[in-house]
Protein backbone atom coordinates (compact mmCIF):
# COMPACT_ATOMS: atom_id res chain seq x y z
CA UNK A 1 0.00 0.00 0.00
CA UNK A 2 2.40 2.58 0.95
CA UNK A 3 4.52 2.19 -2.51
CA UNK A 4 1.83 3.91 -3.97
CA UNK A 5 2.24 6.70 -2.08
CA UNK A 6 5.39 7.66 -5.17
CA UNK A 7 3.05 8.21 -7.27
CA UNK A 8 2.43 11.99 -8.17
CA UNK A 9 -1.24 11.58 -8.64
CA UNK A 10 -1.63 10.10 -5.00
CA UNK A 11 1.09 12.70 -3.59
CA UNK A 12 -1.43 15.36 -5.35
CA UNK A 13 -4.27 14.02 -3.57
CA UNK A 14 -2.91 13.41 -0.12
CA UNK A 15 -1.25 16.97 -0.01
CA UNK A 16 -4.81 18.62 -1.43
CA UNK A 17 -6.67 16.25 1.08
CA UNK A 18 -4.36 17.32 3.90
CA UNK A 19 -5.28 21.54 3.62
CA UNK A 20 -9.15 20.74 2.47
CA UNK A 21 -9.29 18.21 5.70
CA UNK A 22 -7.65 20.95 7.84
CA UNK A 23 -9.58 24.18 6.00
CA UNK A 24 -13.19 22.79 5.63
CA UNK A 25 -13.57 21.07 9.04
CA UNK A 26 -12.29 24.99 10.58
CA UNK A 27 -15.12 26.80 8.53
CA UNK A 28 -17.50 24.15 9.27
CA UNK A 29 -17.52 24.86 12.99
CA UNK A 30 -18.99 28.37 11.79
CA UNK A 31 -21.01 26.86 9.05
CA UNK A 32 -22.40 25.34 12.18
CA UNK A 33 -22.79 27.66 14.11
CA UNK A 34 -24.18 30.36 12.24
CA UNK A 35 -26.66 27.07 10.47
CA UNK A 36 -25.52 28.11 7.15
CA UNK A 37 -25.75 24.50 6.17
CA UNK A 38 -27.99 25.07 3.31
CA UNK A 39 -25.70 28.31 2.43
CA UNK A 40 -22.75 26.16 1.71
CA UNK A 41 -25.12 24.01 -0.51
CA UNK A 42 -26.59 26.47 -2.49
CA UNK A 43 -23.42 27.93 -3.10
CA UNK A 44 -21.70 24.34 -4.35
CA UNK A 45 -24.92 24.29 -6.51
CA UNK A 46 -24.94 27.85 -7.93
CA UNK A 47 -20.97 27.65 -8.50
CA UNK A 48 -21.65 25.30 -11.31
CA UNK A 49 -22.36 28.93 -13.42
CA UNK A 50 -18.51 29.04 -12.84
CA UNK A 51 -17.10 25.63 -14.07
CA UNK A 52 -19.44 25.81 -17.30
CA UNK A 53 -18.15 29.28 -17.80
CA UNK A 54 -14.40 28.18 -17.47
CA UNK A 55 -14.46 25.02 -19.80
CA UNK A 56 -16.67 27.14 -22.25
CA UNK A 57 -13.83 29.48 -22.20
CA UNK A 58 -11.11 26.69 -22.04
CA UNK A 59 -9.38 28.43 -18.73
CA UNK A 60 -9.23 26.79 -15.26
CA UNK A 61 -13.19 25.99 -13.91
CA UNK A 62 -11.83 25.91 -10.92
CA UNK A 63 -10.35 29.09 -10.60
CA UNK A 64 -13.99 30.36 -12.71
CA UNK A 65 -16.07 28.53 -10.10
CA UNK A 66 -13.86 30.43 -6.92
CA UNK A 67 -14.50 33.81 -8.31
CA UNK A 68 -18.53 33.10 -8.87
CA UNK A 69 -19.14 31.76 -5.66
CA UNK A 70 -17.26 34.67 -4.16
CA UNK A 71 -19.57 37.03 -5.91
CA UNK A 72 -22.92 35.03 -5.17
CA UNK A 73 -22.07 34.83 -1.42
CA UNK A 74 -21.33 39.05 -1.12
CA UNK A 75 -24.95 38.61 -3.38
CA UNK A 76 -26.32 36.84 -0.74
CA UNK A 77 -24.86 38.45 2.08
CA UNK A 78 -26.18 41.88 0.31
CA UNK A 79 -29.82 40.74 0.31
CA UNK A 80 -30.32 39.24 3.62
CA UNK A 81 -29.37 42.44 4.50
CA UNK A 82 -31.49 44.92 2.74
CA UNK A 83 -33.96 42.67 1.12
CA UNK A 84 -37.46 41.67 3.34
CA UNK A 85 -37.02 37.97 2.35
CA UNK A 86 -35.83 35.12 4.98
CA UNK A 87 -32.04 33.96 4.56
CA UNK A 88 -33.67 30.38 2.81
CA UNK A 89 -35.47 32.12 0.33
CA UNK A 90 -32.29 34.22 -0.65
CA UNK A 91 -29.95 31.50 -0.65
CA UNK A 92 -32.92 29.27 -2.95
CA UNK A 93 -33.09 32.15 -4.91
CA UNK A 94 -29.19 32.26 -6.19
CA UNK A 95 -28.97 28.39 -5.64
CA UNK A 96 -31.50 27.58 -8.38
CA UNK A 97 -30.63 30.36 -10.48
CA UNK A 98 -26.68 29.84 -10.39
CA UNK A 99 -27.92 26.13 -11.65
CA UNK A 100 -29.89 27.39 -14.50
CA UNK A 101 -26.87 29.72 -15.54
CA UNK A 102 -24.86 26.84 -15.83
CA UNK A 103 -26.84 24.30 -17.10
CA UNK A 104 -27.62 26.93 -20.42
CA UNK A 105 -24.12 27.70 -20.33
CA UNK A 106 -23.27 24.37 -20.78
CA UNK A 107 -26.07 23.98 -23.68
CA UNK A 108 -24.32 26.37 -25.36
CA UNK A 109 -20.77 24.62 -25.09
CA UNK A 110 -22.59 21.43 -27.22
CA UNK A 111 -21.60 18.13 -26.88
CA UNK A 112 -20.75 15.48 -23.60
CA UNK A 113 -18.60 17.33 -21.06
CA UNK A 114 -17.28 14.10 -19.11
CA UNK A 115 -14.57 16.39 -17.02
CA UNK A 116 -17.94 18.01 -15.70
CA UNK A 117 -18.76 14.78 -13.26
CA UNK A 118 -15.69 15.67 -11.63
CA UNK A 119 -17.43 18.96 -10.13
CA UNK A 120 -20.76 17.02 -9.88
CA UNK A 121 -19.04 14.15 -7.88
CA UNK A 122 -15.43 14.99 -7.21
CA UNK A 123 -12.03 13.65 -8.79
CA UNK A 124 -9.51 14.48 -6.26
CA UNK A 125 -7.32 11.35 -8.49
CA UNK A 126 -7.23 13.78 -11.18
CA UNK A 127 -6.31 16.71 -9.85
CA UNK A 128 -3.62 19.02 -11.66
CA UNK A 129 -0.50 20.32 -9.86
CA UNK A 130 -1.86 23.93 -11.01
CA UNK A 131 -4.61 23.38 -8.90
CA UNK A 132 -3.16 21.43 -5.82
CA UNK A 133 -1.01 25.07 -5.63
CA UNK A 134 -4.22 26.70 -5.89
CA UNK A 135 -5.99 24.88 -3.06
CA UNK A 136 -2.90 24.93 -1.11
CA UNK A 137 -2.85 29.11 -1.32
CA UNK A 138 -6.36 29.91 -0.86
CA UNK A 139 -6.85 27.41 1.82
CA UNK A 140 -3.88 28.50 3.40
CA UNK A 141 -5.07 31.94 3.18
CA UNK A 142 -8.51 31.01 4.75
CA UNK A 143 -6.45 28.77 7.74
CA UNK A 144 -5.05 32.49 7.87
CA UNK A 145 -8.44 34.42 8.20
CA UNK A 146 -10.18 31.42 10.73
CA UNK A 147 -7.51 31.32 12.88
CA UNK A 148 -6.67 35.48 13.25
CA UNK A 149 -10.26 35.83 13.52
CA UNK A 150 -12.19 33.21 15.16
CA UNK A 151 -12.91 34.97 18.11
CA UNK A 152 -14.55 38.23 16.55
CA UNK A 153 -16.13 35.27 14.06
CA UNK A 154 -17.43 33.37 16.98
CA UNK A 155 -18.96 36.69 18.70
CA UNK A 156 -20.67 37.87 15.43
CA UNK A 157 -22.45 34.51 14.75
CA UNK A 158 -23.07 34.35 18.37
CA UNK A 159 -24.90 38.02 18.16
CA UNK A 160 -24.10 40.20 16.18
CA UNK A 161 -25.08 43.46 18.27
CA UNK A 162 -22.90 42.14 20.76
CA UNK A 163 -20.13 41.79 18.28
CA UNK A 164 -20.86 45.57 16.90
CA UNK A 165 -20.73 46.62 20.35
CA UNK A 166 -17.55 45.35 20.97
CA UNK A 167 -15.73 46.76 18.35
CA UNK A 168 -15.82 44.55 15.64
CA UNK A 169 -16.71 45.59 11.92
CA UNK A 170 -20.11 43.32 11.55
CA UNK A 171 -20.54 44.04 7.89
CA UNK A 172 -17.40 43.17 6.81
CA UNK A 173 -16.58 40.03 8.70
CA UNK A 174 -19.98 38.69 7.76
CA UNK A 175 -18.47 39.37 4.14
CA UNK A 176 -15.11 38.18 4.34
CA UNK A 177 -16.79 34.81 6.27
CA UNK A 178 -19.43 34.36 3.56
CA UNK A 179 -16.54 34.73 0.82
CA UNK A 180 -14.50 32.08 2.86
CA UNK A 181 -17.13 29.92 2.79
CA UNK A 182 -18.56 29.70 -0.65
CA UNK A 183 -14.79 29.41 -1.59
CA UNK A 184 -13.59 26.31 0.69
CA UNK A 185 -16.83 25.13 -0.79
CA UNK A 186 -15.58 25.16 -4.07
CA UNK A 187 -12.16 23.91 -3.36
CA UNK A 188 -13.56 21.29 -1.69
CA UNK A 189 -16.31 20.05 -4.46
CA UNK A 190 -12.50 19.06 -5.90
CA UNK A 191 -12.75 15.92 -3.76
CA UNK A 192 -16.37 15.59 -3.05
CA UNK A 193 -17.82 17.10 -5.75
CA UNK A 194 -21.05 19.64 -5.35
CA UNK A 195 -23.78 16.76 -4.48
CA UNK A 196 -21.50 15.60 -1.58
CA UNK A 197 -19.15 18.76 -0.25
CA UNK A 198 -21.27 20.22 2.57
CA UNK A 199 -20.82 16.52 3.90
CA UNK A 200 -17.03 17.88 4.73
CA UNK A 201 -18.65 20.86 6.42
CA UNK A 202 -20.78 19.30 8.62
CA UNK A 203 -19.70 15.74 9.72
CA UNK A 204 -16.31 16.36 10.91
CA UNK A 205 -17.44 19.01 13.22
CA UNK A 206 -21.14 17.07 14.24
CA UNK A 207 -18.57 14.28 15.38
CA UNK A 208 -16.56 16.66 17.32
CA UNK A 209 -19.35 17.92 19.56
CA UNK A 210 -19.74 14.54 20.58
CA UNK A 211 -16.56 14.64 22.68
CA UNK A 212 -15.21 18.55 22.52
CA UNK A 213 -15.67 19.91 26.02
CA UNK A 214 -14.49 23.80 24.73
CA UNK A 215 -14.91 25.70 21.71
CA UNK A 216 -11.30 25.25 21.31
CA UNK A 217 -11.30 21.69 21.61
CA UNK A 218 -14.11 22.02 19.32
CA UNK A 219 -12.23 23.50 16.37
CA UNK A 220 -9.44 20.81 17.08
CA UNK A 221 -11.38 17.77 17.16
CA UNK A 222 -12.87 19.30 14.37
CA UNK A 223 -9.37 19.31 12.44
CA UNK A 224 -8.20 16.14 13.52
CA UNK A 225 -11.37 14.41 12.09
CA UNK A 226 -11.71 16.01 9.10
CA UNK A 227 -8.12 15.10 7.98
CA UNK A 228 -8.17 11.48 8.84
CA UNK A 229 -11.69 11.50 7.17
CA UNK A 230 -10.43 13.13 3.78
CA UNK A 231 -6.70 10.98 3.85
CA UNK A 232 -8.52 7.76 5.12
CA UNK A 233 -11.29 8.08 2.40
CA UNK A 234 -8.39 8.18 -0.27
CA UNK A 235 -6.24 6.13 0.22
CA UNK A 236 -9.29 3.41 0.70
CA UNK A 237 -10.84 4.19 -2.10
CA UNK A 238 -7.45 3.74 -3.89
CA UNK A 239 -6.66 0.57 -2.15
CA UNK A 240 -10.21 -0.94 -3.24
CA UNK A 241 -10.80 0.88 -6.24
CA UNK A 242 -13.91 3.16 -5.14
CA UNK A 243 -15.43 6.54 -5.79
CA UNK A 244 -13.20 9.08 -3.48
CA UNK A 245 -16.14 11.54 -2.56
CA UNK A 246 -18.40 8.76 -1.41
CA UNK A 247 -15.77 6.85 0.37
CA UNK A 248 -15.11 9.67 2.57
CA UNK A 249 -18.31 10.80 3.26
CA UNK A 250 -18.72 6.85 4.51
CA UNK A 251 -15.75 7.27 6.49
CA UNK A 252 -16.73 10.70 8.25
CA UNK A 253 -19.95 8.78 8.81
CA UNK A 254 -18.69 5.57 10.43
CA UNK A 255 -16.25 7.68 12.56
CA UNK A 256 -19.16 9.44 13.74
CA UNK A 257 -21.17 6.31 14.64
CA UNK A 258 -18.51 5.14 16.44
CA UNK A 259 -18.03 8.13 18.74
CA UNK A 260 -21.76 8.70 19.04
CA UNK A 261 -21.91 4.78 20.39
CA UNK A 262 -19.11 5.77 22.38
CA UNK A 263 -20.41 8.41 24.28
CA UNK A 264 -23.59 6.50 24.82
CA UNK A 265 -22.01 3.76 26.47
CA UNK A 266 -19.77 6.58 28.63
CA UNK A 267 -22.84 8.20 29.64
CA UNK A 268 -24.62 4.68 30.82
CA UNK A 269 -21.84 3.77 32.36
CA UNK A 270 -21.22 6.84 34.24
CA UNK A 271 -25.07 7.03 35.20
CA UNK A 272 -24.86 3.01 36.12
CA UNK A 273 -21.60 4.18 38.50
CA UNK A 274 -23.47 6.74 39.81
CA UNK A 275 -26.95 4.56 40.88
CA UNK B 1 -22.54 65.46 34.39
CA UNK B 2 -24.80 64.44 31.72
CA UNK B 3 -23.68 61.19 30.30
CA UNK B 4 -26.58 60.83 27.77
CA UNK B 5 -28.45 63.00 26.22
CA UNK B 6 -30.98 62.43 23.40
CA UNK B 7 -33.01 65.29 21.48
CA UNK B 8 -36.17 64.67 19.50
CA UNK B 9 -34.84 61.50 18.49
CA UNK B 10 -36.49 59.44 16.08
CA UNK B 11 -36.56 56.65 14.05
CA UNK B 12 -38.44 55.24 11.00
CA UNK B 13 -38.57 51.87 9.19
CA UNK B 14 -39.77 52.63 5.57
CA UNK B 15 -43.12 54.75 6.46
CA UNK B 16 -43.67 52.96 9.95
CA UNK B 17 -42.12 55.41 12.71
CA UNK B 18 -41.33 53.07 15.81
CA UNK B 19 -39.76 56.20 17.73
CA UNK B 20 -40.79 60.21 17.92
CA UNK B 21 -39.50 63.34 19.03
CA UNK B 22 -38.17 60.92 22.36
CA UNK B 23 -35.67 64.11 24.40
CA UNK B 24 -34.04 62.68 27.76
CA UNK B 25 -30.93 63.77 29.41
CA UNK B 26 -29.30 61.05 32.23
CA UNK B 27 -26.63 61.94 34.75
CA UNK B 28 -23.49 59.99 35.28
CA UNK B 29 -24.44 57.45 37.93
CA UNK B 30 -28.28 57.51 37.80
CA UNK B 31 -29.62 54.19 37.05
CA UNK B 32 -33.10 55.22 34.33
CA UNK B 33 -35.77 52.36 33.49
CA UNK B 34 -37.28 52.53 30.33
CA UNK B 35 -41.13 51.17 30.48
CA UNK B 36 -44.00 50.83 28.32
CA UNK B 37 -45.93 48.27 26.30
CA UNK B 38 -44.98 45.80 23.58
CA UNK B 39 -43.63 47.38 20.72
CA UNK B 40 -43.58 50.86 21.61
CA UNK B 41 -39.98 51.27 20.92
CA UNK B 42 -37.83 50.44 23.80
CA UNK B 43 -35.28 47.93 22.33
CA UNK B 44 -35.20 50.28 19.10
CA UNK B 45 -34.57 53.15 21.35
CA UNK B 46 -31.21 51.51 22.63
CA UNK B 47 -30.50 50.03 18.81
CA UNK B 48 -30.53 53.97 17.86
CA UNK B 49 -28.36 54.79 21.47
CA UNK B 50 -25.93 52.10 20.14
CA UNK B 51 -25.83 53.46 15.94
CA UNK B 52 -27.35 50.00 15.33
CA UNK B 53 -30.11 51.77 13.23
CA UNK B 54 -30.85 55.34 11.75
CA UNK B 55 -32.58 58.15 12.90
CA UNK B 56 -33.01 61.53 12.96
CA UNK B 57 -32.53 63.96 15.80
CA UNK B 58 -29.34 63.84 17.98
CA UNK B 59 -27.88 61.62 20.96
CA UNK B 60 -24.64 62.39 22.18
CA UNK B 61 -22.86 59.78 25.13
CA UNK B 62 -20.57 62.39 27.40
CA UNK B 63 -20.96 64.97 24.77
CA UNK B 64 -19.27 63.04 21.86
CA UNK B 65 -20.94 61.01 18.88
CA UNK B 66 -22.10 57.67 19.44
CA UNK B 67 -19.00 56.25 17.45
CA UNK B 68 -16.42 58.16 19.67
CA UNK B 69 -17.89 56.70 22.64
CA UNK B 70 -19.29 53.33 21.96
CA UNK B 71 -16.11 52.00 23.79
CA UNK B 72 -17.64 53.40 26.95
CA UNK B 73 -21.13 51.80 26.31
CA UNK B 74 -21.60 48.12 27.36
CA UNK B 75 -24.91 46.70 26.23
CA UNK B 76 -26.75 43.36 27.33
CA UNK B 77 -29.14 42.51 24.96
CA UNK B 78 -32.56 40.96 25.15
CA UNK B 79 -31.82 38.14 23.07
CA UNK B 80 -29.00 35.83 22.78
CA UNK B 81 -30.15 32.81 21.09
CA UNK B 82 -27.68 30.41 20.36
CA UNK B 83 -27.10 26.82 19.69
CA UNK B 84 -26.87 25.51 22.83
CA UNK B 85 -25.07 22.53 22.21
CA UNK B 86 -22.29 23.83 20.87
CA UNK B 87 -19.47 23.43 23.50
CA UNK B 88 -18.47 27.23 24.53
CA UNK B 89 -17.06 27.95 27.98
CA UNK B 90 -17.87 30.75 30.10
CA UNK B 91 -14.72 31.75 29.55
CA UNK B 92 -14.70 31.36 26.24
CA UNK B 93 -17.18 33.74 25.81
CA UNK B 94 -15.83 36.37 28.03
CA UNK B 95 -12.37 35.94 26.25
CA UNK B 96 -14.34 36.78 22.78
CA UNK B 97 -15.07 40.04 23.86
CA UNK B 98 -13.08 43.25 24.04
CA UNK B 99 -11.47 44.05 27.48
CA UNK B 100 -10.18 46.88 28.98
CA UNK B 101 -9.06 44.80 32.09
CA UNK B 102 -6.00 43.28 33.19
CA UNK B 103 -6.48 40.02 34.01
CA UNK B 104 -6.39 40.24 37.49
CA UNK B 105 -9.60 43.06 37.21
CA UNK B 106 -10.77 40.41 34.97
CA UNK B 107 -11.25 38.25 37.75
CA UNK B 108 -12.44 40.30 39.89
CA UNK B 109 -14.85 41.35 37.98
CA UNK B 110 -16.06 38.02 37.54
CA UNK B 111 -16.16 37.03 41.21
CA UNK B 112 -18.27 40.49 41.77
CA UNK B 113 -20.43 39.37 39.04
CA UNK B 114 -20.67 36.04 40.97
CA UNK B 115 -19.22 34.21 37.50
CA UNK B 116 -16.05 33.18 38.91
CA UNK B 117 -16.94 29.65 39.73
CA UNK B 118 -18.90 29.39 36.19
CA UNK B 119 -15.60 29.75 33.82
CA UNK B 120 -15.77 26.35 32.88
CA UNK B 121 -18.71 25.77 32.46
CA UNK B 122 -20.60 25.73 28.73
CA UNK B 123 -22.83 28.60 28.40
CA UNK B 124 -25.82 26.21 26.96
CA UNK B 125 -25.69 24.78 30.27
CA UNK B 126 -26.52 27.97 32.03
CA UNK B 127 -29.94 28.96 33.37
CA UNK B 128 -32.00 32.17 32.24
CA UNK B 129 -29.92 33.96 35.53
CA UNK B 130 -26.73 32.86 35.35
CA UNK B 131 -26.56 33.45 31.79
CA UNK B 132 -27.60 37.37 32.31
CA UNK B 133 -24.66 37.09 34.70
CA UNK B 134 -21.99 36.27 31.80
CA UNK B 135 -23.66 38.91 30.11
CA UNK B 136 -23.15 41.30 32.65
CA UNK B 137 -19.49 40.47 33.11
CA UNK B 138 -18.69 40.16 29.30
CA UNK B 139 -20.03 43.68 29.04
CA UNK B 140 -18.18 44.99 32.45
CA UNK B 141 -14.86 43.87 30.87
CA UNK B 142 -15.23 47.08 28.82
CA UNK B 143 -15.02 49.32 31.58
CA UNK B 144 -17.96 50.74 30.58
CA UNK B 145 -19.50 54.01 31.51
CA UNK B 146 -22.81 53.11 30.47
CA UNK B 147 -24.64 49.44 30.64
CA UNK B 148 -27.47 49.69 28.50
CA UNK B 149 -29.67 46.45 29.88
CA UNK B 150 -32.42 45.11 27.42
CA UNK B 151 -35.42 43.29 29.48
CA UNK B 152 -33.00 41.60 31.68
CA UNK B 153 -34.89 39.95 33.48
CA UNK B 154 -37.24 38.04 31.48
CA UNK B 155 -37.25 34.78 31.84
CA UNK B 156 -35.75 34.57 35.47
CA UNK B 157 -37.68 33.48 38.15
CA UNK B 158 -38.68 35.79 41.31
CA UNK B 159 -35.40 35.44 43.46
CA UNK B 160 -33.58 35.12 40.41
CA UNK B 161 -34.86 38.56 39.15
CA UNK B 162 -34.10 40.05 42.64
CA UNK B 163 -30.55 39.00 42.90
CA UNK B 164 -30.16 40.63 39.72
CA UNK B 165 -31.37 43.91 40.47
CA UNK B 166 -29.42 43.91 43.89
CA UNK B 167 -26.38 43.07 41.84
CA UNK B 168 -26.96 46.09 39.45
CA UNK B 169 -27.39 48.25 42.04
CA UNK B 170 -24.29 47.09 43.95
CA UNK B 171 -22.26 47.71 40.55
CA UNK B 172 -23.94 50.80 40.04
CA UNK B 173 -23.27 52.36 44.23
CA UNK B 174 -19.64 50.85 44.02
CA UNK B 175 -18.13 51.90 40.33
CA UNK B 176 -20.45 55.10 39.75
CA UNK B 177 -22.11 53.06 36.61
CA UNK B 178 -25.16 54.49 35.15
CA UNK B 179 -27.38 52.05 34.15
CA UNK B 180 -29.92 52.52 31.33
CA UNK B 181 -32.59 49.64 32.27
CA UNK B 182 -35.51 48.11 30.31
CA UNK B 183 -38.07 46.86 32.17
CA UNK B 184 -41.80 45.35 32.30
CA UNK B 185 -41.80 45.26 36.26
CA UNK B 186 -43.02 48.95 37.43
CA UNK B 187 -43.17 47.71 40.89
CA UNK B 188 -39.51 46.74 40.64
CA UNK B 189 -38.94 50.31 38.56
CA UNK B 190 -40.56 52.45 41.39
CA UNK B 191 -37.92 51.43 43.90
CA UNK B 192 -35.16 50.90 42.28
CA UNK B 193 -34.63 53.54 39.20
CA UNK B 194 -33.36 57.05 40.06
CA UNK B 195 -35.26 58.10 36.88
CA UNK B 196 -38.01 56.75 34.48
CA UNK B 197 -38.75 56.83 30.65
CA UNK B 198 -42.28 56.15 29.95
CA UNK B 199 -42.34 55.18 25.92
CA UNK B 200 -44.88 54.78 23.30
CA UNK B 201 -43.47 55.73 20.65
CA UNK B 202 -43.47 59.18 22.13
CA UNK B 203 -42.27 60.25 25.05
CA UNK B 204 -44.93 59.75 28.15
CA UNK B 205 -43.33 60.77 30.97
CA UNK B 206 -39.62 61.22 32.36
CA UNK B 207 -38.63 61.91 35.87
CA UNK B 208 -37.80 60.25 39.14
CA UNK B 209 -40.48 56.97 39.64
CA UNK B 210 -42.38 58.59 42.96
CA UNK B 211 -42.94 61.90 40.92
CA UNK B 212 -44.08 60.58 37.83
CA UNK B 213 -45.75 56.95 38.12
CA UNK B 214 -49.12 58.04 38.76
CA UNK B 215 -52.77 56.90 37.67
CA UNK B 216 -52.98 59.08 34.67
CA UNK B 217 -49.64 58.49 33.41
CA UNK B 218 -49.80 54.63 33.85
CA UNK B 219 -53.31 54.80 31.62
CA UNK B 220 -52.06 57.42 29.42
CA UNK B 221 -48.92 54.45 28.25
CA UNK B 222 -50.35 51.21 28.42
CA UNK B 223 -54.31 52.70 27.88
CA UNK B 224 -56.08 50.86 30.68
CA UNK B 225 -57.26 51.78 33.95
CA UNK B 226 -54.70 51.00 36.30
CA UNK B 227 -54.49 52.43 39.64
CA UNK B 228 -51.11 52.12 41.54
CA UNK B 229 -50.75 50.84 44.93
CA UNK B 230 -47.58 51.94 47.32
CA UNK B 231 -46.88 49.02 49.48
Amino acid sequence: MLDILAYPFMQKALITGLFLGIVLSLIGVFVILRRMAFFSDGIAHASLSGAALGYLLNTNPLAVSIFFSAVFAVVIAQLEKRVKLSSDAVIGLIFTSGMAIGILLLSLGGGYRPELTTFLFGDILAIKWSEVFLIVGLGSMNIIFILWNYKRLALMVLNEDLAYVNGIKVDWLRNLLYVSIAVTVVMGMKVLGIILVSALLIIPIVSAKIIARSFHALMATSVTIGVITVLLGIMTSVRFDLPTGATIVLIGMGIFAILAIYSTLRQQLLSQGKG
Amino acid sequence: MKILSLKNLSVSFGDKTVLSNVSFDIKTGEIAAIIGPNGSGKSTLFKAILGLVPFSGSIRISGHSIAEELHEVGYVPQYFDFDRTMPITVGELLSFTRRRTAHKESEEICKEVRVDLLVDKLIGTLSGGQLQRVLIAQALLKKPKLLLLDEPASGIDIEGAKAFYELIRHLNHEHNLTVLIISHEINTVYDFADQVICLNRNMVCFGPPHTTLDSATIEKLYGTKMTAHLH
